[in-house]
């Protein structure tokens, strides 16, 4: 292991002059250049009208000074190469680095950024960003600092993660030179190698973050779409432009009012403090959702697709947005954001089935007998459903931090929804072992439901929050090799969305038909339950459905039990 | 209707804020909780929640506060959450007709799901500091909260941080804990001291801050 690997690219030595992503870093010596980077780049590289390029962490800057982080993945001198398995050891690298670090060597260049802030001379005050700490934002722009996360907790991590980045690049080149693929000029590769099991191997332990638009686009066939759908973007702008203001759609207004409620605390959504314009991306972003909401008006603007959009507007031009975000709210999420939001309650119907199946410990906490027990949570989704909903619409932005988010995403676009199945399930895990903990502290109180319900929300609220590092999810769910949540695969997700459909469907027209009583005796009744002769009535009707799905529900069982066998032999 | 209560555990009451999007349940909330205020927050996707242990007139309670999204197609969800709690706090924009129009609908759904008489209902008009932009005069937002047989109805300003406090309050005062003078008052000689312990005991500067500022 190059022990230099820190010290001599933190400093600049070895900077290339075509370096990207300049504000990649933390505390080393591009951070204030993220200001310069950020000035310049906005004014000369996208047009006001329709950016082609837009502000995308690999054509933020070329500015040499700032390539100090990117060289650290460039760097060839590694001869980390050799290591051909997928399955090295993290730690044993990690031993091997941790007397030496980046952030010692650094420390000068970090004070000499802050006390510049600080010293705020009269000609910084008056630029854009300088009166901001830029230390404190992330290479995408994002604040590191929150109210879950310290900056000393976040650069603690990432002084580590930033390593396994590197070593990460490394062998996606080494990949790409195998295959034959060239990486062109600026750095990004135009084409990724055919799916295999390598690929996906590769793509679970994080796409370069500088490749990770080209690559979304690629496992999510974005051209192909785009292919059918040539100028179609052009035309919906255009159709928009045209309107007068007055008659524009409904989303108007819904659109406009999360603008600036999308990522308020990242830098590209902000307005500079001297120049009194509207921040590009969120020109871009305005574009996009407005296009969308005129080319799908059977979901038109759902709140959550700000964040879908504003996050890929990171990453792609604003085109490839647009079709990424059509991608998403079709393939890998039907219905989800959809105006009744059905798609978004089949699919917490799916995460409870799951839940039951794989959790059941943490079931019995958010259900009671009664509805354990027939099939009415599917109807009348448990109250941790709507924490979760949110998980689902935008795909875990603003759930999980960033960096972790961008690991799902990877994923999400190689693997589609299971994915998110497959994390809420794993956080879900966590907040109950969080709560049993907590629980087994605190031993001499007996807690009320009530009590216990409030553990449990305030866990599946902070719990996500604290995710800082992606190797926790990724490490122990996704890798894991003896794993239970293994056997869900896309299939599965997708059969069992057939099925809660159908019974949701079922209970819907019962419910229509007879009238939901649990709504109308209101007054006089507080159960929730909709009482379990209700359930079986709505399902009498059609027993062989509900048998069917009975085989679903449990066929998750049946698959565990093959592969058992298949073990033993 | 009654928080519920188990051995010595505080009384606890789940409030929730409804209302359209961006008229400011979430800076409502920031502000009451950390007495700060952003321009922008984040918008709210499903539900946030969050607890606070709330100290008024020696008498400590805790409070569920559920945070809701606002756009129109997210009322589906909602309803069911709505139905245990004790408070429900529609919030619209004075500078915004169209966000005051729409609270019918919200106490609506709180009407079906929880009958008039089991819920304090809370009619709250932000953003009272844009008197230039206001579209809804006070006196209708009376008059409304009056139809709509509201328990409460205030003006606020949680940008300025006008009237927040005020607003819990007076909600604390609906509740049964500050109602009944024979109430077991709750030890509270350790929380009471608490840094996480909202203390809105009455103050003369703020007491008569009610209706229109300007």
């Amino acid at each position: 292991m190059d022990n230099s690997v820190g010290t001599v690219r933190a400093n600049g030595k070895h900077s290339k002059t075509d370096g990207r992503m300049v504000y990649l870093s933390t505390k080393s010596p591009s951070v204030p250049n993220l200001n310069e980077a950020y000035h310049g780049r906005f004014g000369r590289r996208i047009s006001p009208e329709r950016p082609q390029s837009q502000l995308s962490p690999l054509s933020i800057a070329e500015d040499p000074t700032n390539a100090s982080l990117i060289d650290l993945y460039g760097d060839d001198d590694d001869d980390d190469d050799e290591n051909e398995n997928e399955n090295e050891s993290q730690s044993a690298e990690v031993v091997q680095n941790s007397h030496k670090s980046p952030e010692i060597e650094s420390t000068p260049a970090f004070s000499r950024s802050v006390s510049t802030g600080i010293q705020g001379s009269s000609e910084y005050l008056s630029r854009d960003h300088a009166t901001k700490d830029l230390s404190q934002y992330d290479r995408y722009g994002f604040k590191k600092q929150n109210a879950h996360i310290t900056q000393e907790q976040y650069h603690e991590w990432w002084e580590e993660y930033s390593r396994y980045c590197i070593r990460r690049k490394r062998k996606w080149q080494d990949l790409l030179a195998k295959s034959g693929l060239a990486i062109s000029n600026n750095d990004v590769p135009d084409r990724f190698p055919p799916r295999s099991e390598k690929l996906k191997r590769y793509v679970r332990k994080g796409i370069p973050a500088e490749w990770r638009g080209q690559a979304w686009w690629q496992f999510a066939r974005g051209q192909e779409k785009l292919n059918k759908n040539k100028g179609v973007y052009d035309k919906l702008l255009a159709g928009i432009n045209a309107r007068s203001d007055k008659v524009s759609g409904r989303d108007l207004e819904v659109i406009e009012r999360d603008l600036h409620r999308t990522f308020p605390e990242n830098i590209h959504f902000q307005k500079q403090p001297n120049n009194n314009e509207e921040p590009l991306m969120i020109q871009s972003l305005r574009r996009v959702l407005l296009a969308f909401s005129d080319y799908n008006p059977k979901i038109g603007y759902c709140q959550s697709m700000n964040f879908l959009a504003g996050l890929l507007l990171l990453f792609l031009d604003e085109e490839r947005t647009f079709w990424m975000l059509v991608i998403i709210t079709s393939r890998y999420l039907p219905g989800v954001h959809n105006i009744n939001l059905e798609g978004v309650n089949i699919d917490q119907g799916v995460l409870m089935l799951c839940v039951k199946e794989y959790l059941p410990d943490f079931w019995q906490r958010i259900v009671t007998k009664d509805q354990s027990r027939n099939n009415e949570f599917l109807y009348r989704l448990p109250p941790v459903t709507l924490c979760t909903a949110g998980w689902f619409m935008s795909c875990f932005v603003g759930v999980v931090p960033i960096e972790t988010t961008l690991r799902i995403w990877d994923c999400l676009f190689y693997e589609e929804s299971h994915v998110l199945f497959k994390t809420s399930l794993f956080i879900l895990k966590i907040c109950d072992q969080e709560v049993t903990a907590a629980r087994r502290m605190a031993r001499n109180k007996n807690l009320s439901k009530d009590d216990s319900d409030i553990e449990m929300f305030q866990a599946i609220q902070t719990v996500p929050k604290k995710l800082v590092d992606p190797q926790i999810i990724f490490e122990r769910v996704i890798f894991k090799r003896r794993n239970s949540l293994n056997d869900l695969s896309q299939d599965e997700i997708d059969r069992c969305r057939r099925y809660v459909s159908a019974q949701r469907l079922k209970f819907k027209n019962y419910a229509d038909i007879m009238g939901d009583r649990s709504t109308a005796n209101e007054n006089t009744k507080r159960d929730i339950s909709m009482g379990s002769d209700f359930v079986e009535n709505a399902l009498s009707s059609e027993v062989y459905g509900f048998r069917r799905s009975l085989t679903a529900a449990h066929w998750n069982n049946s698959i565990k039990e093959r592969v058992r066998q298949i073990r033993r032999k | 209707m009654s928080g519920s209560r188990t051995g010595k555990s505080l009384t606890k009451y789940k409030i929730v804020f409804l209302g359209e999007q961006g008229v400011g349940k979430t800076s409502l909330i920031t502000r009451f909780m950390y007495d700060t205020f952003d321009d922008h927050y984040q918008a709210t996707i499903g539900i946030d929640f969050l607890s606070k242990t709330m100290y008024l007139d020696d008498k400590t309670i805790r409070l569920q506060l559920w945070d809701t999204a606002g756009q129109e197609r997210f009322r589906s969800l909602i309803p069911s959450y709505i139905r245990d709690s004790h408070v429900a706090i529609v919030v619209y924009d004075v500078t915004s007709k169209k966000s005051f129009e729409y609270i019918d609908k919200w106490v609506e759904d709180v009407k079906s799901e929880r009958g008039e008489e089991n819920v304090v209902l809370c009619i709250v008009g932000n953003k009272n500091d844009l008197s230039d932009e206001r579209q809804v005069s006070t006196e209708e937002g009376e008059r409304k909260a009056q139809v709509l047989n509201a328990k409460i109805f205030i003006e606020t300003s949680t940008k300025v941080g006008f009237n927040v406090k005020n607003l819990f309050r007076k909600i604390a005062k609906t509740l049964p804990e500050f109602q009944k003078s024979d109430n077991v008052p709750i030890d509270d000689s350790t929380s009471k001291r608490k840094p996480d312990v909202i203390d809105i005991t009455t103050n003369k500067e703020e007491q008569d801050q009610t209706g229109c500022q300007c």
